[in-house]
């Protein structure tokens, strides 16, 4: 069996883990392409970055992005596919329908929501206007900015969670339900205390997933905001890009890209567990 | 009954407008795409007007986006065809194994979908420079490679799974080795399956950006590098940058239609059978 496994094993050790490994080294070394040669200088990069301004500002920027747009993808996914759940009829075409912005290509779709968002030309700033309403700033200022961004991540992936959590009711025990409901419990009772429990290791994974691509979030908000005004919707892996491949510091870019590694496993495993405990406190 | 009719009433109507909702920043970019500039950012919009093609002709005739399509063609086509032969044969391996190591090396994949693209790119990008293969087709498509393999596994593990291992036990019996059973017997079992991952795989490699950015230049370039770099110094800039996004988005839509029953496993890594 080992044999079928071997050549994309092989292929993998090249072109993943050999990289992966590289870009470790590098992260310890003062690697600057086109500068002098190599130097292994322990952890200066790390500590370099912990030091500045700039990352904790791009990590709190992140950290609010992600929470904000997945935690609003969420809700609203799951009262869609709740929707789409009690519905009888033409819930393929309409699921297939909400699907679309999620296999967009990215960059794309970035393109498609600046039209939305740009200024007096775009048509939230048109509607807003006729309907005698100043609009904002949306892409040029920094706290809309930010309002701007998570609308978009919003929009992108809030399909992925509808069709997800559509197909985790789907394959639910409805007999439960339907004890619930001779029961007396409400719509809303049903759905915390009955649906929600039964869904709880699909909703951890799904989140999971989401939080590990938002975290990572680089297309959208590349070609939306490109990190403006200055450094506001500046995301970690826009800067580590900024790093890498404008300022060719291949060094210091490496430890970015490590402490994120880092940084989302530590949010995953807090995630795991606080869903656990939920899970026993439930029993 | 009459309640629940009307609810099914309501319930659909509200689904209807959200879906329009939701839909309007693609039918905003098409209308735009078909306008002249002037119809296409008048205040209030304008509903009533002269389509045209003009925009989706230039597009892709005088701006070269159909060099840049061939390009995209070329890529998601190679690290297919790389990619799955690859990936099928580990995903049988690993869906007929029962051992402690298939489990860690399982595992150990979905771990490395965790890690930041961007962390991959930099090493990709040295190498690149290094060997002198910026701006080739094998650098990116190695390292479509490398963002498909895992996914690819354990896409297609999901599908072998679902084939009961008596199969191949049968086959054996009958005198075929693991190599004839894998090939005539269990493969053509999972030919759906191959052709989902097949499209997920490529659908990956025609949506990257990231990696298309760093690592392909003027003879290499791919549609989503083109349409983000489309410069604004023409007056129709953004009619024909819509009909260019309007383009490149079809085969995402041709995409979904296909693979519509498979969606939330291929979207899941398989984990997730919808």
């Amino acid at each position: 069996m080992w044999l079928f496994m071997a050549p994309s094993v092989a292929v993998m050790a090249l072109v993943l883990l050999y990289p992966f490994g590289s870009a470790l080294y590098y992260s310890f070394t003062n690697h600057y392409l086109g500068g002098p040669t190599l130097r292994f200088i322990g952890l200066d990069n790390y500590t370099a970055l912990l030091g500045e301004q700039r990352f904790w500002a791009d990590m709190l920027t992140t950290m609010i992005i992600v929470i904000a747009s997945v935690a609003l993808q969420f809700v609203i996914g799951l009262a869609v596919a709740l929707m789409l759940y009690a519905l009888s009829g033409g819930v393929r075409i309409i699921s297939l329908l909400n699907f679309l912005p999620h296999v967009v290509t990215p960059v794309v779709a970035g393109i498609f929501l600046k039209w939305m968002f740009v200024g007096r030309w775009g048509l939230l700033d048109a509607t807003l206007i006729g309907l005698g309403i100043f609009p904002p700033d949306w892409l040029g200022d920094p706290v809309w900015a930010k309002f701007s961004v998570i609308m978009a991540d919003t929009w992108k992936f809030m399909p992925f969670l509808m069709l997800v959590l559509y197909a985790g009711l789907q394959s639910f025990d409805t007999s439960l339900l339907e004890a619930a409901e001779i029961d007396g419990a409400t719509a809303w009772q049903r759905l915390i205390h009955v649906i929600l429990p039964m869904m709880k290791p699909l909703i951890a994974f799904v989140l999971a997933i989401r939080m590990m691509d938002a975290f990572r979030f680089f297309d959208l908000v590349y070609v939306l905001t490109n990190g403006g005004p200055g450094t506001a919707t500046e995301t970690i892996t826009l800067y580590t890009y900024q790093l890498a491949f404008r300022m060719l510091e291949i060094g210091r870019a490496s430890a970015l890209g490590v402490i994120t590694l880092i940084v989302v496993a530590g949010m995953i495993v807090v995630m795991i567990l606080l869903m656990q405990r939920g899970g026993r406190e439930a029993i | 009954m009459k309640r629940k009719a009307r609810m099914q009433a309501i319930l659909l109507t509200a689904l209807i407008l959200f879906t329009f909702v939701n839909l309007v920043p693609i039918l905003w970019g098409f209308l735009i795409s078909i306008k002249q500039p002037a119809d296409a950012f008048a205040i209030p919009p304008r509903l009533i007007f002269e389509p045209t093609a003009d925009f989706h002709i230039d597009v892709w005739v005088n701006r070269g986006f159909l060099s840049f399509l061939l390009n995209s063609g070329i890529i998601a086509a190679a690290t297919v065809l790389i990619s799955v032969p690859l990936g099928t044969l580990a995903a049988y391996g690993l869906a007929r194994t029962r051992t402690k190591h298939a489990g860690k090396l399982l595992f150990g994949l979905l771990t490395i979908r965790m890690f930041p693209q961007i962390l991959l790119a930099i090493p990709f990008f040295v190498m690149a420079r290094w060997l002198g293969m910026i701006d080739t087709y094998p650098m990116m498509v190695m390292a479509m490679v490398a963002m498909n393999q895992p996914f690819t596994i354990w896409l297609m593990r999901s599908f072998f799974v679902d084939v009961p291992v008596e199969l191949d036990e049968a086959a054996m019996i009958d005198g075929c080795n693991r190599w004839q059973a894998f090939t005539r017997i269990i493969l053509p079992a999972v030919r759906p399956g191959l052709g989902v991952t097949a499209l997920f795989s490529m659908l990956l490699a025609y949506n990257e950006f990231l990696f298309a950015l760093i690592l392909t230049g003027q003879h290499t370039k791919t549609l989503p590098v083109a349409i983000a770099e489309f410069g604004g110094e023409d007056i129709n800039y953004w009619s024909i940058s819509a009909a260019g996004a309007i383009g490149i988005m079809l085969p995402a839509v041709i995409f979904t239609l296909l693979v519509q029953r498979h969606l939330i496993r291929g979207l899941t890594f398989g984990a997730v059978k919808g």
